[in-house]
């Protein structure tokens, strides 16, 4: 097996892992951490094509996408965690949960 | 020996991925998340991209770190207001409660995980090999200005992404100012650290760390490196200050803050329509100037970003 090859099929699980960890997990850090999960997944999928598709380098163009997209990433999910404080202060919540 | 290497690595990103689900303290989950973004950068060296490796260690890693272990002092039980709503450490007790039809929805969406997983599997080996850009990037590497491909595709070729990228974090910072209502929910701050030795070694890191940010910078145009590498490690020296107790974000003007923080995207949208104006592409650098145009974007947008990195922390904490 090749190396991309490895790579690829773990982006698959990672990805799975976090958007099982969206629908299942409860506390909002989890689900925002999860979604970074996701991100991450998505990002190793392109640079292990970037990989395979090697001439003299791997290709560059996925390697600045996915930088662009490491830092996007991060804005949105600073922009979640500002949200999730904010509700978390306002209602004391720290679930979507309905209480009993 | 490099089946064993990635194997490993791979075998421990999904298993640190699946710790970072299900680790019973929420404390667990975020030093977790550490390790596994670290681990990640490793994934990426091993794939030959050390660019997207300095990134994810430094931003995804790092500052994302740095971010949920500051709102741990929101949820965690201790810092609570709330003490009624701490997290239930053991999961036994959410297990015994179900009943029957509580089940039903879970082992549902564990079958449609199971089902999407084998999909998503199948169709990432079915990926048809269509060559890339790796060609076109290599033909026209001696004209975009820069000797890194990386370097050449985020400042030249596709320069357009870049420029929207840090107008995206620009957005990002002022959705946080809207959402965070800015005064009123205004929680004590941490103190500023009254410990001598660590304030004597952040003074010592300071240098350091800009110094490294400008290396990172240069070195972009012929290696691994650049903007927001060196931005990041720009923007940990803000947060490093700022934990030691030198606001020197909050000591600056209004005026000189917002100045700091457009410059970057700003003197790119410029340049991209002064360019506009000479050649009828937007950003088409011409290849004489390309080099010293692409510097100092490059420099202008990672002190911009710097500022905004140490803006959403430093907004973010108080």
């Amino acid at each position: 097996m090749e190396t991309w090859e490895i790579y690829s099929l773990t982006s698959v699980v990672i990805f799975a892992i976090g958007l099982g960890g969206v629908f299942l997990v409860k506390h909002f850090l989890r689900k925002i951490i999860a979604t970074v999960i996701m991100g991450g997944g998505v990002f190793l999928c392109f640079v292990s094509f970037a990989k395979r598709d090697t001439l003299n380098f791997p290709d560059p163009v996925p390697h600045a996408l996915v930088i662009t997209g490491i830092v996007v990433a991060v804005t949105a999910a600073a922009f979640a965690l500002s949200l999730a404080r904010r509700i978390h202060k306002i209602t004391g919540e720290e679930t979507f949960e309905e209480k009993e | 020996m490099e089946l064993l290497t990635d194997g490993l690595l791979a075998l421990l990103t999904a298993y640190l991925a699946f710790r970072c689900m299900l680790a019973p303290k929420l404390s667990k989950t975020v030093f977790t998340f550490f390790a596994f973004g670290l681990i990640l950068a490793l994934m990426w060296i091993r794939l030959g991209a050390v660019d997207v490796a300095i990134a994810e260690a430094a931003i995804a890693s790092g500052f994302m770190g740095v971010l949920l272990l500051d709102s741990l002092r929101d949820f965690s039980p201790s810092y609570s207001e709330f003490e009624d709503n701490i997290e239930q450490p053991p999961n036994q007790v959410a297990f015994a409660k179900r009943s029957l039809s509580q089940w039903v929805p879970a082992i549902a969406s564990g079958a449609g995980l199971l089902l999407f997983l084998f999909i998503a599997l199948q169709a990432v080996r079915e990926v048809p090999a269509g060559g890339g850009l790796a060609a076109f990037a290599e033909a026209k590497l001696p004209e975009s200005g820069a000797e890194h491909p990386v370097t050449a595709v985020l400042l030249n070729f596709r320069a357009y992404d870049t420029l929207l990228e840090v107008a995206v974090i620009l957005m990002g910072l002022l959705a946080i100012f809207a959402a965070g209502g800015i005064r009123q929910f205004r929680k004590p701050s941490l103190p500023p650290a009254k410990d001598p030795v660590l304030r004597k070694a952040i003074l010592i890191f300071t240098p350091l760390l800009f110094l490294f940010g400008a290396f990172l910078l240069y070195i972009g145009k012929s290696g691994p490196g650049g903007a927001f590498q060196a931005a990041v490690l720009w923007g940990a020296i803000g947060i490093l200050l700022h934990l030691g107790g030198w606001r020197i974000f909050n000591a600056l003007s209004r005026r000189m803050r917002r100045i700091i923080i457009i410059a970057g995207p700003l003197f790119f949208l410029l340049t991209g329509f002064a360019l506009m104006a000479r050649s009828g592409t937007f950003l088409a650098y011409p290849p004489a100037f390309a080099g010293f145009l692409i510097l100092i974007i490059e420099t202008l947008a990672a002190v911009s970003i710097a500022a905004a990195l140490t803006a959403i922390y430093a907004f973010l904490t108080d």
